[in-house]
């Protein structure tokens, strides 16, 4: 039997955050959500989670990247997939200039634009999760 | 606010000195004097005045390098030369160099106080105008940040909850019911990437795509646009036939942009087809261009439109076609080709079709 996956959402738009809880809720997934960046750290440090779900644009900036980041250089958490959901696909560029659309900030991401079709968003979780099983079992 | 504006006057006659600072007495300004070129800069240097009078004429450094001085300083001082040999050249060269005005030796009281409103006025109209640019400048700069934060997220999370809702409700709506929440998903989708485009066209500075050209390939970019634009054409019963001549030198471009700008312009030209019909996409060399022409034997372009079809925000009227459409495409594919140096030109006739010509020079103009 397989264990129930564990889901964090880190967006700081509560309505939103309702809109893929319910379906990730529906689809069997144990969801997790905070609000803002730091209570998402938190939350990272205390649980294990399968993925985070991270919104890009928070607060008074692009402070979802800080927290990719801070992911990055964790040894633990580097190895979490990171499905990025954003409204802002155009400024990504802005934020890296000379990068391609896609910014690879953790081992495993995806990006995924607000809103989000259920399915396509079904699809991005498991295949991402699938992913970094293959590459677990792998390195064991 | 009441700011009072700050005068200075450089002249080495103490009388001058004197006799403006009491003519302008007891008015909302705020006078001060230097007697010569050296201690009026430091002055100006160290109080940021509104308007400096200066003696052409003085010991020391002459009034013209003063001005300069000031200009180089801070532009928007407003400068106004006073002049005792009041002959028009030395007038003219001084308004050459940046004085606003210049006031000749002797002058009446009144000519003193209207030069001084003038000047003072002007003053005030430099620094507004700075202000409104700058203002323009952040507006353009923060729209992006603005719209997207503002318009798409409570948008985007009244979508996301119709799509997490009608996977919950599937099963329960009736067949009347589903088809209205489809037609809500449509209109805020249509409302969202019509956010998109306004968003393209203000946010993106186009012309920063000159700082990452690359070498691209002719035959590739134009097959890579008819991929893109196929499904779209396949529904349509409209079939895109691309005719490539041979040989096709290499151009040097944004591949991205030049992508976008063909699949705007060959998705309308198929937007605008006549089902079953044909579009063409000819590419061609000629005289150190390339040379690439879209047309359709579509509904066409009325002759009194068609100069407005290139322009911003242009669309079809109603009724040509049942699609919605921003107008936005075609000008930001024009903005596109004109940062490659090149030029888009239309013809149409209405009910015989329409010929779009993008024409890039292979040899980029240095800037």
């Amino acid at each position: 039997m397989t264990q129930q996956k564990r889901l964090l959402i880190i967006d700081d738009d509560p309505d939103f955050v309702e809109g893929i809880k319910s379906i990730l809720d529906a689809a069997g997934y144990s969801v997790d959500v905070t609000y803002n960046p730091k209570t998402g750290l938190q939350a990272l440090q205390e649980k294990t989670y399968d993925l985070l779900l991270l919104d890009i644009m928070m607060g008074r900036g692009a402070e979802g990247i800080m927290i990719a980041r801070k992911l990055r250089k964790d040894t633990k958490l580097r190895e979490m997939p990171v499905l990025i959901i954003t409204g802002i696909r155009e400024q990504m560029a802005f934020l890296f200039p000379g990068e391609p659309v896609h910014p690879r900030f953790v081992a495993v991401d995806e990006l995924v634009e607000k809103p989000v079709e259920a399915s396509l968003l079904l699809e991005k979780v498991s295949t991402l999760i699938g992913l970094a099983e293959a590459r677990k079992v792998k390195s064991e | 606010m009441n700011h009072k504006a700050k005068i200075i006057i450089i002249d080495d006659e103490e009388v001058v000195l004197d006799s403006c600072t009491q003519i302008l007495e007891g008015r909302n300004y705020d006078v001060a004097t230097a007697e010569n070129g050296t201690v009026g800069l430091k002055l100006v240097e160290e109080t940021n005045p509104d308007l400096v009078y200066i003696d052409l004429k003085m010991p020391g450094i002459p009034g013209l390098e003063v001005l300069e001085k000031i200009r180089d300083l801070d532009s928007t001082i407003v400068t106004v030369v006073i002049t005792g040999y009041a002959t028009v050249d030395s007038a003219v060269e001084a308004m050459k160099r940046g004085a606003y005005d210049f006031l000749p030796k002797p002058f009446t009281p009144d000519e003193f106080r209207l030069i001084t409103k003038r000047g003072i006025e002007r003053r005030k109209l430099m620094l507004e105008a700075i202000a409104l640019r700058r203002e323009k400048e952040m507006l353009r700069e923060n729209f992006a940040a603005i719209v997207s934060h503002e318009l798409k997220s409570p948008l985007g999370a009244i979508q996301q909850n119709l799509f997490a809702m009608s996977n919950e409700l599937a099963g329960t709506l009736s067949e009347s019911q589903s088809t209205r929440v489809e037609r809500m998903k449509i209109r805020i989708d249509d409302l969202l990437k019509l956010i998109n485009s306004w968003l393209r066209v203000y946010s993106v500075d186009i012309n920063k795509i000159k700082e990452n050209f690359t070498t691209i390939q002719i035959p590739s970019l134009i097959s890579k646009a008819i991929e893109y634009v196929e499904p779209h054409a396949v529904r349509k019963d409209v079939s895109i036939t691309p005719v490539i001549e041979d040989p096709l030198s290499p151009l040097e471009g944004d591949e991205g942009s030049l992508l976008e700008a063909l699949v705007n312009i060959i998705g309308n030209a198929v937007k605008y087809s006549y089902t079953g019909s044909q579009v063409n996409v000819h590419a061609s060399e000629k005289e150190g261009n390339i040379q690439i022409s879209i047309s359709d034997t579509g509904v066409g372009i009325p002759e009194d439109e068609l100069p407005n079809v290139l322009s911003d925000f242009y669309r079809g009227k109603p009724g040509q076609t049942e699609e919605s459409s921003h107008g936005i495409g075609l000008t930001i594919s024009r903005r596109i080709i004109e940062a490659h140096s090149g030029t888009i030109f239309v013809a149409s006739k209405p009910s015989k079709g329409t010929t779009f010509t993008i024409t890039i020079p292979l040899m980029q103009k240095k800037e």
